[in-house]
């Protein structure tokens, strides 16, 4: 398939459209020529070595200078916005452990009450009565810890 | 050509920036308060802070009574697409009945409410299956808002004295309601900032949440739970309608144990239809004539204002006396004359009117009065009575012999226990104390009032130590390794209806332990018993008997009495434990449980009021003192200058007035 320059380059060549039927020199077995088929590339080795930068202090400066503005600016935008991005984090901790902390308070009140109802002198009798014991008599009692702590205590 | 299309460039770019300085005006200048609240409305979420009630504790810290976090359901009828559908669902997850759930929104609809309660204080895992559903569907009409519910873990301990709550955690009856107002705290809101996904980013308390006031009560949790379990243990024995046991100390006025049978679980709200009896506090709010319990006050102030001493001989005529033309028995036999102290020892009725007569109406009538009974307490309780006391001038002939053995008065167990605790702590009313602490501040003492001497009250503790010793009528009260004292009780139940008294009984006992220095009093009633096995020696003895055992070791109050078993502590027949007062003596008087509360005025003085004496010559003193039946004591010559008591004090019985004179 022609390409289009191909196409119009012919067509301009005879003066007449491509698709003109009007074309009896062109030899029907001719291979299409190839675009750019006519170029031929090759390798020149230069060597540059002898080539010498020049000094452009200018330029230098001028590249010194905005690579320490471009660190300014991060710096200052860091700071600007290190802070607030920690602020914002650290609310949501904060807000995390909030409810955590309602959480726990609310956990350890249910737990309250369950050892309240634990505690619970009929339930203890019961246990008791299970066990075949008996509420001590009075006197059978002897605390070893003078401070009162009704922990220990020994049955006589 | 180029400088048109620059200037058409040029000419857009500008109608472009006018346009975006327009919304930016528009935005932050014009519309600026309006989208301002809707940011906010959408970044700020405001939650509100449930303030837990306070918690109840006994007096060694043991919990009560405590709110915990719960949740509860509401919905915007108007919001839900389809009732029919949302009453399914919500029916289903919340275990409520479809059809009557459907009925109640629709109702809730129809009549363009926006706010309607589904369920309150849901389980946790009914909570988690809403938020679930709620999450999944997107049912952003259903709301589950945090809430608090009241538990009480010991159960029916206490039950009375704690009272309980109602759905909207309002205190409805007992400490409850008494101290409503600083155990409900005060709920706060925070505003809390939040993301896209509402998480919260910062927060701010727009109104402090105050917690409840922990209250702590002088209750012993152990020493209450031997007082409800014995008492409800013998009203059941004894087949009685209701009992009550008040455990105090006798100095301080603390109420160690309030027990009331029946009782109810305060964790279950009250039934339609329900029988309230199990919600009255018996030892507070039901008076009855106490019988023979009340003879320790005829004593005493035989004591104070006669000559007669426990060795004084009363005559009990063997057992019959004749008033106002009748003719009237002791309960059981019938002693001769016997020493003041076994009056009280066998309870005898003569005897008790006997002294009573000697006392007289006037001082009677005032250390009836003195004792506190026939006015409230002031026990921070609701629903208390203050018994009943006919005022002086409606004292029939009767009035004091009836009143010498406990009738024609009517007194709460509490007051019995105020009146015990006179003689307990040597001659001073103490006002009963049930709270504590409040907050951790801890609630002054009132002032006790003196009303008996203490050589007096020293006397009657060892009158009564008499009745719980071989030949009393207490003796079923005498405890092991212990000291004590008491009186028993036994009082016919009068009938409204029926105009007459009954067979049944209030049995009663109060006393207290150990004799010389007594750590608690007791009393305990047990109203509605039959037969001689339900007079108070029989029935409320023994509950005295185990209840202060225990309570005695429960606060390591030391023995006082060698470790031996007592001696026979039964009575050797009912003849022993009768003690039952006669009743209706004064027939054909309307009974005190009939009157009015008339006395529940506010009292009169105790005794006469000091007039001022200043000024007035030594005869114009001495004319005015004797026309007062006043006892001057003068000093000096000329005109009073000063006296002691000063003006306007009430002068105590036996107190005398020092006036000094000088020109």
């Amino acid at each position: 398939m022609a390409t289009l320059p191909a196409f119009f380059r012919g067509t301009a060549e005879t003066g007449f459209p491509a698709w003109s039927d009007s074309e009896p020199e062109r030899d029907p077995f001719r291979l299409r020529t190839l675009p750019q088929e006519d170029v031929f590339f090759y390798c020149k080795k230069i060597d540059n070595g002898r080539l010498v930068r020049e000094a452009d202090p200018q330029a230098r400066g001028a590249c010194w200078s905005a690579i320490g503005a471009a660190c300014v600016l991060l710096a200052v935008l860091t700071s600007v916005l290190v802070p607030n991005v920690a602020s914002t984090l650290a609310g949501y901790k904060l807000q995390a452990l909030r409810v955590e902390e309602r959480q726990l308070r609310d956990e350890e009140r249910t737990l309250e009450v369950q050892e309240a109802e634990l505690l619970s002198p009929q339930r203890l009798e019961t246990l008791a009565q299970g066990q075949n014991l008996v509420a001590p008599l009075s006197g059978q009692v002897v605390r070893l810890n003078a401070k009162g702590d009704n922990a220990v205590a020994m049955v006589k | 050509m180029v400088d048109r299309r620059l200037a058409w460039l040029a000419g857009i770019v500008l109608f472009w920036g006018a346009a975006i300085f327009y919304k930016i005006v528009s935005l932050q200048v014009v519309h600026h308060g309006e989208y301002s609240e809707l940011a906010t409305a959408n970044q700020v979420l405001v939650e509100d802070i449930p303030a837990p009630r306070g918690t109840i504790f006994d007096r060694n810290g043991q919990p009560l009574a405590m709110s915990l976090p719960t949740e509860s359901v509401s919905i915007d009828p108007l919001r839900a697409p389809d009732l029919a559908v949302a009453s399914e669902l919500l029916a289903m997850v919340l275990h409520l009945d479809r059809t009557a759930l459907y009925g109640k929104m629709k109702w809730a609809h129809d009549n363009r409410h926006r706010f309607f309660w589904v369920k309150r204080k849901i389980s946790h895992e009914e909570a988690e299956n809403l938020r679930d559903l709620r999450a999944r569907a997107g049912l952003a009409w259903i709301h589950i808002q945090d809430e608090s519910q009241r538990h009480y873990p010991k159960g029916t301990l206490a039950a009375h004295v704690l009272g309980s709550v109602d759905f909207e955690e309002r205190g409805n009856a007992g400490i409850e309601q008494v101290l409503d107002a600083e155990l409900r705290g005060q709920p706060g809101q925070t505003r809390m900032l939040t993301d896209v996904k509402r998480r919260g980013i910062d927060s701010q308390a727009a109104s402090e949440m105050k917690p409840g006031t922990p209250i702590t009560l002088t209750i012993d949790e152990r020493v209450q739970f031997v007082a409800e379990r014995e008492i409800a243990a013998a009203v059941e024995a004894h087949h009685a309608q209701s009992g009550s046991v008040v455990v105090m100390n006798p100095y301080t006025g603390e109420i160690l144990a309030m027990a009331s049978y029946p009782t109810y679980d305060p964790n279950l709200p009250p039934q339609r239809g329900e029988d309230k009896t199990g919600r009255i506090n018996h030892a507070i709010s039901v008076p009855f004539e106490p019988g023979s319990v009340f003879k320790v006050i005829t004593l005493s102030a035989a004591l104070e204002t006669t000559d007669l001493r426990p060795t004084s001989m009363i005559n009990c005529l063997r057992g019959a006396i004749t008033l106002f033309g009748r003719t009237i028995h002791e309960a059981h036999g019938g002693y001769g004359t016997i020493p003041m102290a076994m009056v009280l020892a066998k309870s005898s009725n003569i005897g008790a009117i006997q002294i009573g007569m000697r006392v007289g109406q006037t001082n009677m009538h005032q250390y009836v009065r003195k004792f506190g009974f026939g006015r409230k307490s002031g026990i921070p309780l609701p629903g208390e009575s203050g018994g009943k006391v006919r005022q002086l001038a409606r004292w029939s002939s009767a009035s004091l012999p009836s009143m010498s053995m406990g009738q024609e008065i009517s007194v709460t167990t509490l007051q019995l226990a105020q009146a015990a605790a006179v003689v307990a702590n040597g001659g001073l009313l103490v006002k009963p104390r049930l709270v504590s602490k409040k907050g951790g501040q801890t609630v002054p003492a009132e002032q006790p009032v003196r009303v008996l001497k203490p050589e007096t009250a020293i006397t009657m503790r060892q009158m009564m130590e008499g009745v719980v010793m071989p030949g009393g009528t207490g003796t079923k009260a005498r405890l092991q390794g212990y000291t004590s004292g008491g009186k028993t009780g036994s009082a016919q139940i009068y009938d409204p209806a029926a105009r007459h008294y009954t067979h049944s009984y209030n049995g009663s006992f109060m006393g207290f332990a150990p004799l010389t220095n007594p750590a608690m009093v007791a009393v305990v009633t047990l109203n509605g018993t039959h037969g001689t096995a339900g007079f108070g020696g029989q029935a409320a003895a023994p509950v005295f008997h185990a209840v202060v055992t225990e309570a005695l070791r429960v606060l390591d109050v030391p023995k006082d009495l060698p470790d031996q078993a007592p001696a026979s502590t039964l009575a050797k027949s009912d003849e022993d434990a009768a003690d039952l007062a006669i009743a209706d003596i004064g027939r054909g008087e309307p009974n005190i449980l009939e009157d009015g509360d008339e006395e529940d005025q506010p009292d009169q003085p105790a005794g006469p009021t000091v007039p001022n004496f200043r000024g007035m010559t030594m005869r114009a003193v001495l004319s005015e003192a004797v026309a007062k039946g006043l006892t001057v004591l003068p000093d000096g010559s000329g005109v009073a200058r000063v006296q002691d008591p000063p003006p306007g004090s009430t002068l105590h019985q036996g107190e005398r007035i020092r006036v000094q004179f000088a020109r």
